[in-house]
């Protein structure tokens, strides 16, 4: 049995503790939050607590509980760094929501706690979806031969944006995200890239700008990007980000992609594929096979990170890859502050 | 009935056999002249229409009264020439895309003809496609709200033909894919967003051999002036030979509209490739309504303004390759 505990319960919270809690094999054994924390938060993690009938803690008994084996850490982007290092050095193993950081520096304090600790350390991601892990096979049997252009469209809607449960000042307030839709989403496609090619990226570019939401506009952060990155090998990328008013897609977030090898061309979408209903009212619907992909893709990962940890294996997915990933993002956002093409140097491979 | 409307074909490549074919197969209309430096190359191509008569002499074709419009076909550096010619003699003109290499040359070409009582027609071919003329209608009709962020993935399996001997090769001579090409997906998002461009980035890579003096793979970022956005990207490297993969994606305000080759009805025969249906006979329509421009029948659906932004944008787009910083399109420098 798994013991998990939330450090701080805010944004997706709910649907993780949910994945958690019909998981047989995981025992949530609490929900914690700093008392000085803001109302909101202490609301919000409190009301989980109460509907999965487990403890609300303070975060020193919940760090200190010894059966305890996982902390998930699950506040607002800006604090995800401060959190996981206390965890980590309580000996804990670290779940740590997306995005890992909002800036390298605290994902490298990240990395130096894990490295201390006899905890492991990972980050919510998309890498299980069955459409990359499709291209990724059809990548390492060879079909592609060397791949040479990548593309990909990361959408959100908006539709769902100001009636999901999430509170939207959790992506627009800098104070707590630490930046816009590139910072929030942008990790996605780059991911992707790094995980179908295992190549780096060495220059970026990106256009940045607020499109669609009000909410965005208020809060003066972006909420689409065009991005242009250039990767070893002379392999170029494009990405298409947005929360758009209405994503062509099927659920609260599409995305695809359209992998050019030199040997062969694949496309692929985390909607696709997908069943097709059509109503007496003239009404189509679309019902994507296993699920709609934003909470399938998260559940084959919890359950996998489950899977390794009863097997006593580390995390598939390293703070370290989620670092590099952070890097990217971090020279795109530069790129689209200065209207210049972002560099990116990259030293030795590491040990370790 | 009406008289037939006369029109005259300069040019006697790949483009020009397309054209004449295309115009011969419209009733009501002749190709009176097929016009090149190559009588032997003009007598072939003319032979393509019935009654048409192949000329090395561009001065007797334009000073036939009974030639209405001119459609210039030739090598993309002889365009302003051809047409500044045809527009001086009072003729309309319709002319192959990319229409210039230069701003110069394209405002001294819209001066001759808009500027002097006639007509100029850039063949933007891909607006006349099925596809790409419902997503516009659609578009302008306001399904989408105001448009706000396109994405185009263009990509075929081609290889310019000719080996290294390959015209669009040689720079002077083509302006360079951005210019080649990227005219084609530039014009949509300008003509699908409906606002010119400000700032472009460019990066490209060469599909089938290292050290292509003209990349045939490339991509564009671009800001229009109201802070709107599209992703451009043209590729020729898929591996299966006549190839092709297009989708477009616009969001607007208040919705999004999509196209995409991979969902339409398709030929599957051993050895047998057919364009999809959504790019069928472009060409025809694209010239039955210059004729209908020209007979003053219809009202131009390619204005020399919009062109003239995406000829811009794609010079800017080479500079950005050129360079590799993006460019900014500053229109107040402009007359």
């Amino acid at each position: 049995m798994i013991s998990v505990g939330f450090l701080s319960a805010v944004r997706h919270a709910d649907s993780y503790i949910d994945i958690f809690a019909n998981d047989p094999r995981v025992r949530v054994v609490g929900v914690s939050e700093y008392a000085d924390a803001a109302e909101w938060k202490l609301a919000d993690s409190r009301r989980i607590a109460g509907r999965y009938g487990v403890p609300f803690l303070s975060p020193d008994e919940l760090l200190a509980d010894p059966d305890c084996d996982v902390i998930v850490v699950c506040s607002e982007p800006t604090r995800h760094a401060e959190l996981a290092v206390l965890a980590l050095q309580a000996g804990k193993h670290v779940l740590i929501d997306k995005p890992l950081a909002v800036t390298t520096a605290e994902a490298d304090a990240i990395i130096e706690a894990e490295r201390a600790s006899r905890g492991t350390a990972t980050v919510i991601n998309r890498l299980h979806s069955p459409a990359i892990q499709r291209l990724r096979r059809w990548v390492d049997e060879g079909h592609f031969g060397l791949p040479r252009h990548i593309d990909i469209e990361w959408f959100a809607s908006g539709a769902f944006f100001s009636t999901s449960v999430e509170r939207p000042e959790l992506v627009t307030d800098v104070a707590l995200s630490g930046g816009g839709e590139i910072l929030n989403f942008l990790l996605y496609p780059i991911d992707y890239l790094s995980h179908l090619t295992g190549l780096r990226v060495v220059e970026a570019y990106a256009e940045a700008s607020t499109l669609f939401q009000s909410t965005h506009a208020e809060a003066g952060v972006e909420d689409t990007a065009v991005v242009s990155l250039l990767l070893e090998h002379g392999v170029t990328a494009t990405i298409t980000l947005g929360r758009v008013a209405s994503a062509p897609g099927h659920g609260p977030v599409s995305s695809s992609v359209r992998l050019i090898g030199s040997r062969g061309f694949a496309t692929a979408d985390d909607d696709q594929p997908a069943v097709s209903i059509f109503g007496t009212d003239g009404a189509q619907r679309r019902s994507t096979i296993g699920g709609a992909s934003s909470e399938a893709i998260v559940r084959s990962f919890l359950t996998a990170y489950i899977d390794r940890l009863e097997l006593g294996a580390a995390p598939e997915y390293t703070v370290r890859q989620a670092r590099e990933t952070l890097r990217v993002v971090e020279a795109c956002a530069e790129a689209a502050r200065t209207g210049l093409p972002a560099i990116l140097i990259h030293k030795r491979p590491e040990e370790g | 009935m009406s008289a037939p409307i006369r029109v005259a074909v300069v040019g006697t490549g790949s483009i020009a056999r397309e054209h004449v074919a295309a115009l011969a197969s419209i009733p009501g209309v002749e190709v009176a002249y097929v016009c090149g430096s190559d009588l032997a190359r003009a007598a072939a191509v003319a032979s393509l229409a019935p009654g048409a008569e192949a000329t090395t002499d561009l001065a007797r074709v334009l000073a036939d009264p009974s030639v209405l419009g001119v459609d210039v076909c030739n090598a993309t550096p002889q365009h302003a020439d051809s047409t500044i010619s045809a527009g001086r003699a009072g003729k309309h003109v319709h002319v192959e895309k990319p229409a210039a290499l230069t701003i110069a040359d394209f405002d001294a070409m819209v001066a001759a003809t808009e500027g002097s009582g006639t007509s100029l027609m850039v063949g933007q071919t891909v607006r006349f496609q099925p596809a790409v003329a419902a997503l516009a209608e659609r578009v302008h009709a306001g399904d989408i709200g105001t448009p706000r962020l396109a994405h185009v993935s263009w990509y075929t399996g081609y290889v310019w033909p000719g080996g290294w001997r390959g015209w669009q090769l040689d720079r002077e001579k083509s302006g360079g894919h951005p210019v080649h090409n990227g005219t084609h997906s530039l014009d949509v998002a300008v003509w699908l967003m409906g606002r010119r461009p400000v700032r472009v980035f460019t990066r490209s890579f060469p599909s089938f051999a290292a050290d292509m003096p003209v990349d045939d793979s490339f991509h564009m970022t671009v800001r229009f002036e109201d802070g709107s956005l599209a992703t451009l990207e043209i590729s020729y490297a898929l591996a299966e030979p006549g190839d092709m993969f297009r989708r477009i994606m616009v969001a607007g305000t208040a919705g999004s509209i999509e196209h995409s080759t991979d969902s339409e009805p398709r030929l599957r025969a051993p050895g047998v490739r057919t364009a999809p249906a959504s790019v069928e006979g472009a060409m025809r329509v694209q010239l039955a309504h210059w004729i209908e421009l020209i007979s003053g029948r219809a009202e131009p659906i390619v204005t020399t303004d919009q062109v003239r932004a995406a000829l811009r944008t794609a010079l800017a787009a080479q500079e950005s390759l050129d360079t590799g910083r993006p460019v900014d399109i500053v229109w107040e420098d402009d007359k």
